[in-house]
């Protein structure tokens, strides 16, 4: 664990400074910062030293931790890996048991206030948070004792964001995100199921480099990423300008690559760098591999009401249908029928009423001659 | 709750529950015209209802919407009659013939048909939103309509507007606002509609064709009814 800034460390890898520079340049365009920001990130590297990482997993499948493994933006992972060190990740680390929960208590305390936590998974509050221990604590606890001592916390993916899968309905675990537990920290929500590789890196590397974490939407998410839809940046909105649709997975409009709003695509309503940035390296992302998207970076998107109904299809209306179909028939009818023979009655009484006064006044004529 | 939680709300549950409003509310107006009673024939009659139905839906097919120009009311009022049209048509193509919509319709009814090129619509949608302005102006503007007018009036005006201009401004991202909040804005707008329509004279999109067909039905048949 060497103190040695970003710079001394890369130029102890015989990178030049002509290469730093490059390098500090391609890292502020990565971030999502205008250029003017660069000499910040030169200074920031000229003179940081590692950042450590504590990642810490709960209710999770190991996808975005697999996510970041394949970031093939080299500069950053290796920042990532070398610069910045996972201190602690269950994954990746070598070390098991009380050695491992051991060596993360050190670097709490070693490094406290300095480190970035990342977590990856949500967090079961049902039953004293029964579903997911790990060395006899529970998430939850597990989550506050290292989220004390953090300079930040890195939410990383849909389900440490914002529950994701697990929360999806009817949420057997009670299952939550950060957010919900921990309130005075900065949470970052990286989500996405998993998220872009190199959103990830890229949001570590803008703590470690600016000290600060980036601007965030609404959902907490980084603006710089996750600031337009996949529709905004789709390939293939032309073909939704212009109302061209693939009916099918197989017909003729699919093969021709026309949008895929009506096989469920949910790109207008989700905002991620899936269009932009893309996955393994550029190559591709699911709508231009012929799949919808399945909104996987906004919250409660399991709930949504299907992958592949289309997004102006009201979620479970089918369902619903027999039932209020014949709810609303039946009731229909009973209340006009009932209101007509309110009115039949009422009619039947205004015209007895009427005979009765006729008579009355019959009578009464009678008995004044 | 987050933005995501309340559009999935506003069509999901909310949608929900005005569809059954509006099912219910319309199938009571339905039920209590049907049941207001019908006078007994005392003649044979001398023509078919049947043809008369079948006439009066043809004519009104090949006539633009739903008034022959040389009735009075087209007439004396040009405007209203041509700006009404154009609210109907285009409102017609929007509901029924959007890509989106008809997924709608699927979801709900449980079958689609083919839908129009989505500039076309939006093209129509703006015939239709031209035509409510037009309409809704006039109104105000005309003493008579203007006294004629009443809050409920105004309100209907209103309430077709709203859905219209929040879902056009969706497909063109209008206002700044993201899909999500406009999406949120459109099911909101519609899903008060649904409710507002069988308490309303927005009403007539069913009691309109009611009306068409007894009066077919009487023309066709020339009867004797006291």
């Amino acid at each position: 664990m060497s103190e040695k800034t970003i710079y001394e460390s890369l130029q102890e890898r015989g990178i030049s400074r002509r290469d730093f520079l490059k390098l500090a340049t391609l890292i502020t365009a990565a971030l999502g910062l205008e250029y003017a920001e660069m000499p910040r990130i030169v200074r920031a590297m000229e003179t940081k030293t590692r950042l450590p990482v504590i990642w810490l997993e709960f209710q999770d499948c190991a996808g975005c931790t697999e996510a970041l493994t394949r970031s093939l933006d080299p500069t950053l992972t290796k920042l990532l890996f070398s610069d910045i060190s996972l201190d602690y990740h269950e994954t990746l680390f070598a070390a098991a048991g009380a050695q491992a929960e051991e060596n993360k208590r050190r670097v709490i305390e070693e490094y406290a206030g300095r480190y970035v936590l990342v977590v990856e998974g949500s967090i079961p509050r049902k039953d004293q948070g029964v579903y997911c221990t790990i060395g006899g604590q529970s998430a939850e606890a597990l989550l506050k004792e290292a989220a004390e001592k953090a300079k930040a916390i890195i939410a990383v993916g849909t389900c440490a964001s914002f529950g994701g899968l697990p929360k999806a309905n009817p949420n057997p675990t009670g299952a939550v995100g950060v957010d919900t537990l921990v309130k005075d920290k900065p949470i970052i929500n990286v989500p996405g199921c998993p998220p872009v590789p190199e959103v990830i890196t890229n949001t570590i590397a803008h703590i470690l480099l600016l000290d600060k974490p980036p601007k965030l939407d609404p959902l907490g998410r980084p603006k710089a990423f996750y600031g337009q839809t996949v529709h905004d940046r789709c390939p293939r909105r032309p073909f939704y300008e212009r109302g061209q649709f693939a009916e099918s997975f197989d017909d003729e409009g699919a093969r021709k690559g026309w949008c895929l709003y009506k096989l469920g695509c949910k790109g207008p309503t989700t905002y991620s760098a899936c269009a932009t940035i893309k996955w393994n390296g550029g190559v591709s992302f699911p709508v231009q591999s012929n799949h919808p998207c399945i909104g996987c970076t906004q919250p409660d998107f399991w709930d949504e009401g299907g992958v592949y109904n289309a997004l102006s299809a009201p979620p479970g209306a089918a369902e619903a249908r027999g039932l209020a179909t014949g709810v609303a028939a039946a009731g229909g009818v009973a209340l006009a029928v009932g209101h007509s023979l309110y009115a039949k009655k009422k009619k039947q009484k205004a015209a007895q009423a009427f005979q009765a006064q006729k008579q009355a006044e019959a009578s009464q004529q009678a008995q004044e001659e | 709750m987050s933005t995501t939680q309340v559009l999935e709300f506003t069509r999901g549950p909310l949608f929900k529950f005005s569809l059954l409003v509006f099912t219910l509310g319309m199938l009571y107006r339905f039920f209590r015209i049907l049941f207001l009673g019908w006078k007994k024939d005392y003649a044979p009659p001398r023509g078919s209802a049947w043809v008369g139905i079948v006439k009066t839906y043809l004519k009104s097919l090949i006539i633009f919407p739903f008034l022959p120009p040389k009735f009075p009311s087209s007439r004396h009022r040009p405007l209203t009659y041509i700006a009404g049209g154009m609210f109907h048509a285009g409102l017609f193509v929007v509901i029924f013939l959007l890509a989106a919509h008809i997924e709608t319709w699927r979801e709900v009814l449980g079958f689609g048909w083919p839908s129009l090129p989505t500039p076309l619509v939006d093209g129509a949608a703006v015939v239709a939103i031209v035509g409510l302005i037009t309409l809704a102006s006039n109104r105000f503007v005309n003493p008579v309509t203007r006294m004629l007018t009443g809050v409920g009036d105004w309100l209907n005006l209103l309430f077709v507007f709203l859905p219209l201009v929040t879902g056009w401004a969706m497909y063109h991202h209008l206002f700044g606002l993201d899909y999500t909040k406009l999406f949120i804005a459109h099911m909101v707008t519609v899903d008060w509609l649904l409710i507002w329509i069988p308490f309303s004279r927005l009403s007539h999109f069913l009691t309109y064709f009611i009306t068409k067909t007894m009066h077919g039905a009487k023309f066709g048949r020339l009867g004797v009814e006291p």
